[in-house]
């Protein structure tokens, strides 16, 4: 029997990792929900974001968060050109999949052109660094991760549901006819939408980069978790995204804590089919 | 001669010729290449069979594929059976796979669109986790010996290139088959709005599970074949996401809701990939594979075979036949025969009462008016009987045959047709087709050339003869209530529930439908109808009942029932009464 | 209906031919000029492997470079016919079938790690063509009489690389008494810590957990934490990439460092300057420092080396185990070449088998299983931020030890 120490120690790695999860996700989750677009590339900007906070870092010798704070408003262009490009050419769900892939391809292979595939790794005294709290130990950057990210999410929830933008967006989501009717402009709130979508990978990326080392195929190394974090939490629901992301981060690591650590995806994706077949209610 | 007969034809000889070209001893690179066109043919079209034509999205192809490479591995490897069989075992392997997550997840309505996407996902890791952490793999990877392959000939590369061959034009030509038979558009139609498609008689679990059955089944054959090809089978590599989303690309590319479009999809994509593996531009050459992807988004919206089908000129309305095409049933006048009997018929949802204990006979032959206020249960009424609720106590008699326990394609199929409040056409199928895909599945159970003189026919008679090939959201309301209205006449139901077919009109469409419905019960048919219109009521009602908080308060003549204190109580309110 | 498909299939037809026009244009215009040599490869420049695909393409250009400096080979000029098979072992079948039927090239190269070389393995024994590999993994799965492997490891690696660091420890003044041995479920890492459970139980170490993860997991915290718990003398990690770098920050921010830590298969350069790594040992058979630079040939590769890898923008451009596979994969073959003064495969092959070739990584032999010969690999460490060799003590560098806690 392992003890309280460890899996203290291992729900903490779970729910740090959880955050990360939701972190990533939510940008993906926002499009999906709210501009029908399936945004592969999302984790392509994630990842893009992560290299440029390193070559800010480690180049400029700037401070990784300052980096990742001047890199949000490029990054919302960036979304909002994305944005223009898709409702100019009508891309549907369908073909952004097929679009999306395609920029994600890209992106790869600009990092690559630049970094080359070789690993960076962004060296700072945070990225080791921790607090102990009794017995646990509690690592700094993921913690400072993981503040953020939920800050992050509930304030997009909040955003959702109590300002006027938020509230077009999710009637817009729900019957664009009757929304229009309103007086809701979706076509401009989807640029707004698509622009909070991409900083959101741009902080995300910020936190890759101070805490994973970075590889230009990394990127489709998250695809399979993250999409399962953004379906599994509902779209267009940031708290949602929080307790997926929680929920395979904490099954995972109690796994890893309690048997053979290469059976972890088996209990949480099972969980995960469970709890999708037998939940009552929600469409 | 007609194209008809020359295709099959055509087809056959070009794989005739295909098949004897390891014959001609080509370069081996030549025969791989094709091998690997024709591997991810087959794949890309296996899934299309399930996601393209059902909408069932699946991002679990890896594991359909995974579970074919692992069971030829270690049945050809640990127990030295025989490649062929092995081969049918890997197909049996991945359907059974397959059947059984559907036989799980098809009964759970909820579980649609991104939900079943993020299903067949998590099967896939289970599945990978599984495989690793046993003896199928366990870690080392399944090394198989080079004579697992039949020599069928000299070169083990044109062998290989024979089977891929083989696999692509399997699943080719099943997905044809699909397409074009009742599967194919039963399919469609689950695509377009499942709900409407299993009340219209479409028998939906099955034909999800046939469609999974057979995607399972090739993808399962086609990675035992794989498996071959790499010799070398590992975990890392087999569940890798590259298989569900290249399929996915591949089919988008071409055109999913179409036979023969993945095909086109994974030509180029495969023959992209190997456009750019000189050494130098490596890098560069990936890049230009993510710039043709997007651009083929852009300028292909809707796929390859979208945009062939686009181009096509539409042709000119057809004539329409100037007789009924099924023998129509004898015209009787209200009778008081009942053909639909309900007893007692309760349905609650979390606890709130809709329907409370209905009894009633509708009387073949007769027009009965169904009212009551907002929220009495007349529309639920009308999916218990269609069978799209099932009722939690209570019988539903159609001549005597108990509806409350079928499915709502038997009940369908034993007779019963209904319409939509809001219209719900299959948006993607024209309007000929739509009404065609009713005399297919309901009642009538027609095969496909008189179920189109049918649809013809129906259409004519409610006036949309004209717009037989137009889609269905290029019709106005009226239109489309009428669309509506000729589906559910052509699919030979006895009894037709029309839910508020006259909201939302004109006065002038209005008398043209009231007009219309004399019309059907003219020709046979019995029908019930939710109305709020009254004066349409009176004009049309041999009997009306009204309903009340899921209870029935009144029942009789229009003019005796209009009078009946209780019902002025609950459309007014008691003060009145 | 039937016409828009014809024009269709017609269009993908020409798409297609054009592309392949293009593919196979380049290799076929210069096959005529001058007659050189042409020796074909495939490596992973693109997708996960690229990391250390580029490391081989490098020594590639520099060894055709100095090769034909010198004269090239039989008096001919030499050409190196690279592909990119973008990390997938199908690509990499598919590929070497290029090489062999369509490009004709003379000779052939391994591609980079286990799994690719594996596939094209099968397609040089099906056209009878030698394969000289520098990367591969599981030499019991090498069935095929002219591949050679240029990484010497021997031909029982699961026996002898755990002896060789559990030699290197009881030798020390720490020998340990507890061990634990964390795994990857990767092939060619996995029957090597499988490997070294049985030679630990024979020694005696007691075994005090033993963990396998999956390929590519992200999250060592829970590990990390198991690890510390079980406290053991000697950390053996079956690593390969970035997992001796995750686990040793995971167990870094539960601050704990392991006292003797393994780890097989790691990227060379993020671990070497990982602050964490201190102490860190692995397995090599080439690194850029003495003796191995006491060769002078080898002293000028890796000058060439590290200018080329800076010039190319690599983070960690010094020379180290895979460069040096590398570089002696290409020795292998002129060396063969230049004895037989043929590139008949057969010969070369036989000739092979018979003699010793002397390359930087040392001296091979090729008359084992597999073709393997002598084990040549070395315990390396990580001291101040670099690797250096520290057993057997006569390959260590003057007034270098190994280093225990």
């Amino acid at each position: 029997m392992p003890s309280a120490t460890l899996l203290g120690q291992s729900v903490l790695s779970g729910v740090l990792v959880g955050g990360l999860y939701a972190l990533m996700g939510v940008g993906l989750s926002l499009s999906w929900a709210f501009l029908r677009l399936i945004n592969l590339a999302h984790l392509a900007l994630v990842f893009l974001a992560a290299y440029l906070t390193y070559a800010l870092a480690e180049g400029a010798h700037m401070s990784p968060f300052l980096a990742m704070l001047l890199l949000v408003p490029p990054f919302f262009v960036i979304g909002v050109a994305l944005q223009w490009l898709f409702a100019r050419f009508k891309v549907d769900e369908f073909g952004s999949v097929l679009a999306t892939f395609g920029l994600m391809v890209i992106v790869e292979s600009v990092i690559q052109g630049i970094w080359t595939a070789d690993f960076r790794r962004l060296e700072t005294p945070l990225s080791t660094a921790s607090w102990r709290v009794g017995p646990i130990f509690v690592p700094v950057s993921e913690s400072i991760m993981f503040i953020v990210a939920v800050a992050l999410l509930v304030a997009i929830w909040a955003w959702l549901r109590f300002t006027y933008v938020g509230k077009a967006m999710r009637a817009s989501a729900e019957n664009p006819d009757i929304a229009a009717a309103f007086g809701v402009n979706h076509a401009r709130l989807a640029l707004l939408m698509a622009g909070v979508a991409a900083s959101s990978a741009c902080i995300a990326g910020g936190f890759i980069a101070l805490i994973a080392t970075l590889a230009p195929s990394q990127i489709y190394a998250w695809v399979g978790v993250i999409f399962a974090t953004v379906i599994m939490g509902g779209l267009g629901n940031p708290l949602g995204i929080l307790a997926a992301g929680l929920l395979i981060g904490v099954s995972e690591a109690v796994t890893m804590a309690l048997t053979a650590p290469s059976w972890a995806p088996l209990v949480s994706f099972t969980l995960l089919i469970l709890i999708l077949i037998l939940r009552p209610g929600r469409a | 001669m007609n194209a008809r007969a020359i295709r099959p034809a055509f087809y056959v000889g070009a794989g005739i010729l295909l098949a004897g070209l390891p014959l001609a001893q080509p370069p081996a690179f030549f025969e791989s290449f094709l091998y690997l066109v024709f591997f991810w043919i087959a794949l890309a079209t296996s899934w299309a069979i399930l996601s393209g034509f059902s909408g069932y999205f699946s991002f679990g192809h890896g594991a359909f594929f995974g579970a074919g490479m692992y069971t030829l591995a270690n049945l050809t490897t640990n127990l030295d059976l025989p490649f062929g069989w092995s081969l049918l075992a890997s197909g049996v392997a991945a359907a059974l796979l397959g059947l059984g997550v559907g036989a799980v997840v098809f009964r759970v309505r909820r579980l649609r669109g991104e939900l079943f996407a993020l299903l067949t996902l998590a099967v896939t890791f289970v599945l990978a986790t599984i495989v690793l952490n046993t003896p199928l793999d366990g870690g080392p990877g399944v090394f198989m010996s080079a004579s697992v392959l039949p020599r069928i000939y000299e070169s083990p590369s044109g062998t290989i290139y024979l089977f891929g061959l083989g696999i692509a034009a399997l699943s080719l030509a099943t997905a044809r088959i699909v397409q074009y038979t009742r599967l194919g558009r039963g399919l469609f139609a689950i695509s377009d709005d499942e709900d409407v498609a299993e009340v219209l008689g479409v028998p939906t679990f099955g034909y999800k599970l046939a469609a999974v059955g057979l995607a399972g089944f090739l993808a399962g054959v086609a990675g035992g074949i794989h498996a071959v090809f790499v010799s070398y089978v590992t975990v890392a590599e087999t569940f890798s996401i590259t298989v569900p989303l290249f399929v996915v690309l591949m089919s988008v590319l071409g055109g999913a809701r179409h036979w023969f479009g993945p095909a086109i999809g994974a030509t180029l994509v495969t023959a992209l990939t190997y456009a750019f593996v000189g050494g130098e531009w490596a890098v560069f050459g990936r890049g230009l594979i993510g710039v043709t992807l997007v651009a083929a988004v852009l300028f292909l919206p809707h796929g390859i075979m979208g945009l062939v089908a686009s181009r096509r000129k539409r042709p000119p309305p057809p004539a329409i036949p100037a007789e009924p095409p099924a023998p129509s049933q004898a015209a009787h006048a209200p009778s008081h025969k009942p053909l639909l009997v309900c007893q007692d018929v309760r349905l609650s949802f979390q606890g709130v009462k809709a329907l409370a204990g209905v009894s009633l006979d509708v009387r073949a032959g007769e027009i009965l008016g169904l009212v009551g206020p907002n929220g009495s249960g007349k529309s639920t009424l009308i999916n218990v009987i269609s069978g799209y609720y099932r009722r939690q106590s209570g019988r539903i008699l159609l001549e005597g045959q108990d509806l409350s326990r079928r499915p709502g394609h038997r009940i369908a199929r034993i007779g019963v047709g209904r319409t939509y409040q809001i219209p719900r056409p299959f948006r993607r199928l024209n309007v000929l087709e739509n009404v065609a895909l009713y005399a297919t599945f309901g009642a009538a159970g027609l095969e496909r050339a008189a179920a189109e003189r049918a649809a013809l026919y129906w259409l004519g008679f409610v006036g949309l003869g004209d717009r037989a090939h137009a889609l269905p959201l290029e019709l106005n309301l009226h239109q489309r209530k009428f669309l509506e209205l000729a589906r559910a006449l052509a699919s030979g139901a006895r009894l037709i529930l029309l839910d508020e077919i006259l909201a939302g009109l004109t006065p002038a469409e209005i008398d043209n439908a009231i007009a219309l419905i004399r019309r059907i019960q003219a020709a046979g048919a019995t029908i019930v109808f939710v109305e709020h219109n009254m004066r349409a009521v009176v004009a049309l009602a041999d009997r009306v009942v009204v309903l009340n908080h899921g209870e029935v308060i009144a029942s009789g003549l229009p003019k005796d029932v209009m009078a009946d204190p209780a019902v002025v109580a609950a459309y007014l309110g008691k003060s009145h009464a | 209906m039937a016409g828009g498909v014809t024009r269709l299939l017609r269009g993908a037809c020409a798409a297609v031919a054009m592309l392949a026009a293009g593919a196979f244009g380049i290799a076929t215009a210069s096959a005529q000029q001058g007659q050189p040599i042409r020796i074909g490869s495939t490596l992973a420049l693109t997708g996960p492997l690229a990391a250390t695909g580029i490391v081989h393409k490098i020594v590639g250009e520099i060894y055709v470079e100095q090769l034909n400096k010198r004269g090239g080979l039989l008096g001919r000029p030499v050409e190196w016919v690279l592909l990119d098979d973008q990390s997938k072992p199908d690509l990499a079948r598919t590929l070497y079938e290029r090489l062999i039927t369509v490009d004709k090239v003379d000779l052939l190269l391994g591609p980079y790690a286990t799994g690719a070389i594996l596939s094209a393995m099968a397609v040089a024994e099906r056209h009878g063509k030698m394969l000289v590999h520098h990367t591969f993994g599981i030499p019991k799965m090498a069935k095929y009489d002219r591949q050679f492997p240029a990484w010497h490891m021997g031909p029982v690696p699961e026996q002898t690389v755990p002896a060789l660091v559990l030699d290197a420890l009881a030798a020390s003044e720490n020998p340990p008494r507890t061990v634990a041995i964390v795994t990857s479920k990767f092939p060619s890492v996995h029957f090597i810590a499988v490997g070294a459970r049985d030679v630990a139980k024979k020694r005696n170490l007691k075994e005090v957990l033993y963990l396998e993860f999956e390929f590519g997991s992200r999250d060592f915290g829970p590990i990390a934490a198991r690890v510390r718990e079980a406290n053991p003398d000697f950390l053996f990690v079956g690593a390969i990439g970035l997992d001796g770098n995750l686990l040793l920050e995971a167990l870094k921010k539960l601050d704990y460092t392991p006292k003797n830590h393994f780890y097989l298969y790691p990227a060379p350069g993020p671990l070497a300057v990982s602050p964490d790594a201190k102490g860190a040992l692995s397995t090599t058979v080439f690194e850029d420092q003495k003796p191995y630079t006491d060769n002078p040939v080898a002293a000028a590769f890796v000058k060439a080396y590290t200018e080329r890898a800076r010039a190319a923008n690599l983070p960690y451009a010094a020379a180290d185990v895979q460069a040096g596979t590398s570089y002696t994969a290409w020795q292998i073959i002129e060396t063969a070449v230049t004895a037989t003064r043929s590139l008949d495969d057969k010969i070369l092959a036989n000739w092979l088998n018979a003699n010793k070739v002397d390359a930087i990584t040392g001296r091979l032999r090729f008359d084992e299983t597999g073709n393997y010969g002598d084990d040549l690999s070395k315990l390396k460490q990580v001291q101040d931020g670099r690797w250096v060799v520290v057993w057997p003590k006569e390959s260590a560098a003057q007034g270098v030890k190994l280093m225990t806690r």
